[in-house]
């Protein structure tokens, strides 16, 4: 917490003292306001009918017209519970993941394997989406893919892994996980690695095991790195990975994978409806806002830091 | 000492991985800012047009299109093209598989060029609003003054005007390129002949799965090969062969959209019962191009439908490669249940090239850019830009362009300005293409004979405002369903249902709209 300083003069001397670490922000701070806050001034569009010849300046206001259209589309529901539904999986499936995975890894003895078995783990995570799901296609297809070919060699009958519509939730799970949980664990395993080993050795003399050492100590000492982590995720909550799920979308599983990045994709950049689609990444952002600050003020209640 | 080049071989993998994932990202980026005009040594002032006397200033003129290749194409072509026609020219390319979002967002941010290739018909139709808004040139009343352009067809002209005024010149295409290419060392082993008709085409496309056509013992064959597109893939072709109006069709007086026609179902039907007896790729509603041609070139499919029967000579390199001995033949004549011949047409133009206002101030600057592509249609220059250079791309034979047998070059030098050179041979004067394989002198027969049968969109010069801007949106429906009902997932009624669900968003609107326009 800033201190009160006394006189402008004394706050002078402590800017003056800090110059350098002043210094340092400046690019930070540029970086913000040109790429995050001078962009916002976009968002006017959304209340325009904007035509690009005429400018934000010439093009006609039309009010709430281009929210109203999006909360009276026919798919708006559909769509935003999909949007939810991957966003609930993402929280409950893959957000744990990358934790007990760091908890196994600190668990494993001897340098060597530990950072095998990391590097194994988070390789994937440079991969595209496209090749990721390329991948996945070629593993899945009904047309000779290994997966159906097991399937059909043991006596079960082919599934239809890309076209069928209650496959499309899996499949996108555990892509996000096979490609994401090792590069997740970094910063919970960096976490690990700054607790006192002095708690350890006490615990060991009183004779906890490694379960008890992982339960009393490793998770309570990780805890606010995972809440921090928990909260900046809820702020994505609207915002899946376009890219991932477009790959995996087709005619025949829309109705389940239709989500709101998607949608704004086909409105916006390929039928250039650009007010339309500003507004939904408008509402998409201030839902994410709204969610960032709610759990904020949630953790803090519950007696844990929060982000801010 | 093995622990530590372990380490170093997976650090290495690591860099390598990281390379690659950035490379993935960024080469597209990296291919389209690359700017082509930095590179430009030659001196342009020092070369006089022939055409003119005294020496002008190169018109600088800047150009954005849509690149069907991966890497951009170096300076070569381009070099030669402002000696000829006095310019200094800067191409912007930029990846056809995201060039939609690549016009939409330059043309949102102002920042067009002088000189915007569209993609194809559907960005086309797409711009029409922002034509209307008057945000391009209007052209018609100026080409007249240019003896080339002038050649362009006025058929052709006419499908792409807006609101009756010419703001474009296009690029042409054959009306009707599209049929079956096919593995004729198969049918010639299993005694099948060209399918004649819809039925035969079923035929073959079971034989092809069930009788072992490679030989190998093995069922590892299918018939048809199809991808997630129903227009450029199978779908459009074999339905215009069912009797299906092409888009639009008159019924009981009024224009209606072809899947209100019986013959829509028919075709549906028809795919419906290839896939269920597995003689095509079952996943082909979410199979690319890339994946359907690789299974058609690995040797596992043995008939490709729609697109166009030219592709066959870039289909049969890559399949000899697989299978030495594999031979490939086209067709298109296949008659519907009715035992009559039709093939859809396209409007005769691939592509068209508009001049935005934000970025051409006067009329002057578009009489000299209009300058270029008068000389672009002149034989000299089409040539240039569609065969390459003389002796190192092409060869002259009896009158007609060899291309040269480096695919590679070809692909990496000339590609990129082949697919920009408007009018057609016949306007323009280029050479047409020496053909060898016999495939492809029958498609070029195939291709001639297909206009005698060809249907064209009423809808092709009409206007539709909810079109426009909607209608992209709501074809959607459509085609989802038309998956759904070929997977077996729609009955006819489900399928009439979302045709409803089609017009109460705002087809009956479009239906109103172009029947309007019909009648005038």
């Amino acid at each position: 917490m800033p201190k009160k300083y006394k006189s402008s003069s004394e706050l002078k001397k402590r800017l003056w003292r800090n110059k350098l670490l002043y210094v340092m922000l400046i690019p930070g701070v540029l970086y913000f306001i040109i790429f995050k806050y001078l962009p916002m001034y976009g968002l006017i569009i959304s209340f325009q009918d904007y035509k690009p010849y005429q400018g934000i300046t010439g093009s006609e206001w039309v009010g709430m017209k281009h929210f109203s259209r999006l909360f009276t589309e026919p798919d708006f529901l559909n769509i935003l519970a999909n949007t939810l539904i991957l966003f609930g999986m993402n929280i409950l499936i893959y957000f744990p993941i990358p934790i007990i995975l760091a908890l196994m890894l600190n668990e494993l003895r001897g340098t060597f394997f530990k950072r095998f078995f990391q590097t194994l783990v988070y390789l994937p995570h440079f991969m595209s989406w496209v090749i990721v799901v390329s991948i996945s296609f070629v593993m899945v297809t009904m047309d000779g893919g290994i997966i159906n070919e097991l399937l059909a060699y043991f006596g079960f009958a082919k599934i239809n892994f890309l076209l069928s519509p209650g496959w499309f939730r899996p499949m996108y799970i555990l892509q996000v996980i096979w490609r994401e949980a090792g590069w997740g664990t970094i910063i919970y395993l960096a976490s690990i690695a700054a607790i006192d080993p002095g708690l350890y050795e006490a615990s060991r003399m009183d004779g906890a095991g490694r379960l008890r050492q992982v339960w009393h100590i490793t998770l309570p000492a990780i805890r606010g790195v995972i809440i921090t982590l928990f909260i900046l995720k809820i702020g994505s909550v609207l915002d899946l990975g376009f890219e991932h799920v477009y790959l995996l979308l087709n005619s025949m599983n829309r109705e389940v994978a239709e989500i709101i990045d998607t949608y704004v994709y086909t409105a916006g950049l390929r039928q250039g409806q650009f007010s339309y689609s500003t507004a939904i990444g408008f509402f998409k952002s201030i839902v994410g806002l709204i969610m960032v600050m709610t759990v904020n003020k949630v953790s803090k209640k519950i007696g844990e830091e929060g982000v801010y | 000492m093995t622990k530590k080049s372990f380490t170093l071989l997976l650090s290495s993998l690591l860099t390598l991985s990281m390379l690659s994932a950035c490379g993935g990202n960024n080469n597209k980026e990296a291919a389209a800012t690359k700017d082509p005009g930095a590179s430009t040594g030659t001196n342009t002032t020092a070369t006089t047009d022939p055409a003119t006397a005294e020496p002008e200033k190169p018109t600088e003129i800047k150009i954005m299109l849509p690149l069907n290749t991966t890497d951009t194409p170096p300076d070569t072509i381009k070099n030669e093209v402002e000696k000829l026609t006095n310019t200094k020219l800067t191409y912007q390319f930029f990846p056809a598989d995201t060039y939609e979002e690549k016009l939409n967002s330059s043309f949102a941010t102002g920042s067009l060029p002088q000189v915007t290739y569209l993609k194809n018909q559907t960005t086309f139709l797409q711009m029409k609003e922002a034509i209307k808004d008057g945000q391009f040139w209007e052209i018609g009343p100026l080409l007249s003054e240019f003896p080339n352009l002038n050649k362009l067809k006025p058929e052709i002209l006419n499908n792409t005007k807006v609101d009756g005024k010419l703001y474009t010149l296009y690029i042409g295409r054959p009306l009707a390129r599209q049929g079956i290419i096919y593995r004729k060392d198969w049918a010639d082993k299993l005694g099948l002949k060209a399918p004649a008709n819809t039925e035969e085409l079923f035929a073959m496309a079971q034989a092809f799965t069930e009788k072992d056509p490679d030989g190998n013992g093995k069922k590892d064959t299918i018939g048809v090969v199809d991808r997630n597109e129903l227009v450029y893939g199978a779908f459009k072709t074999v339905s215009s062969w069912f009797g299906t109006p092409n888009n639009w069709a008159e019924k009981d007086g009024q224009l209606a959209p072809e899947f209100t026609f019986p013959q829509y179902i028919d075709t549906m039907d028809f795919f419906r019962k290839l896939r269920e007896g597995g003689y095509m790729n079952q996943d082909f509603a979410a199979t690319s191009k890339t994946d359907a041609v690789n299974m058609f070139t690995s040797g596992k499919a043995g008939l490709y439908i729609g697109g166009s029967m030219q592709d066959i000579d870039s289909l049969n390199k890559d399949l000899i490669k697989n299978v030495p001995d594999a031979v490939l033949d086209t067709h298109s004549m296949v008659a519907g249940p009715d035992g009559k011949f039709a093939q859809w047409m396209i409007p005769g133009y691939n592509n068209v090239v508009l001049f935005p206002k934000s970025a051409v101030k006067d009329e002057a600057e578009l009489k000299k850019i209009l300058k270029f592509f008068d000389a672009m249609m002149t034989p000299e220059v089409a040539n240039l830009m569609y065969w390459g250079i003389e002796g190192t791309h092409y060869t002259v034979v009896d009158g007609k362009a060899k291309a040269t047998d480096n695919k590679e070059l070809i692909e990496r030098e000339v590609k990129g300005f082949k697919d920009s050179v408007i009018g057609e041979y016949e306007t323009n004067g280029m050479y047409q293409s020496l053909n060898v394989l016999p495939g492809r002198i029958h498609a070029e027969e195939l291709v001639l004979e297909n206009v005698k049968y060809g249907v064209a969109d009423p809808t092709a010069a009409l206007d539709s405002a909810t079109y426009t801007s909607k209608g992209v949106e709501l074809q959607q429906i459509i085609a989802d369903a038309t998956y759904k009902y070929m997977y077996g997932q729609l009955d006819k009624a489900g399928f009439e249902k979302e045709v409803e669900n089609w017009k109460s968003r705002g087809g009956a609107k479009i239906i109103e709209e172009y029947n309007a326009a019909y009648k005038k």
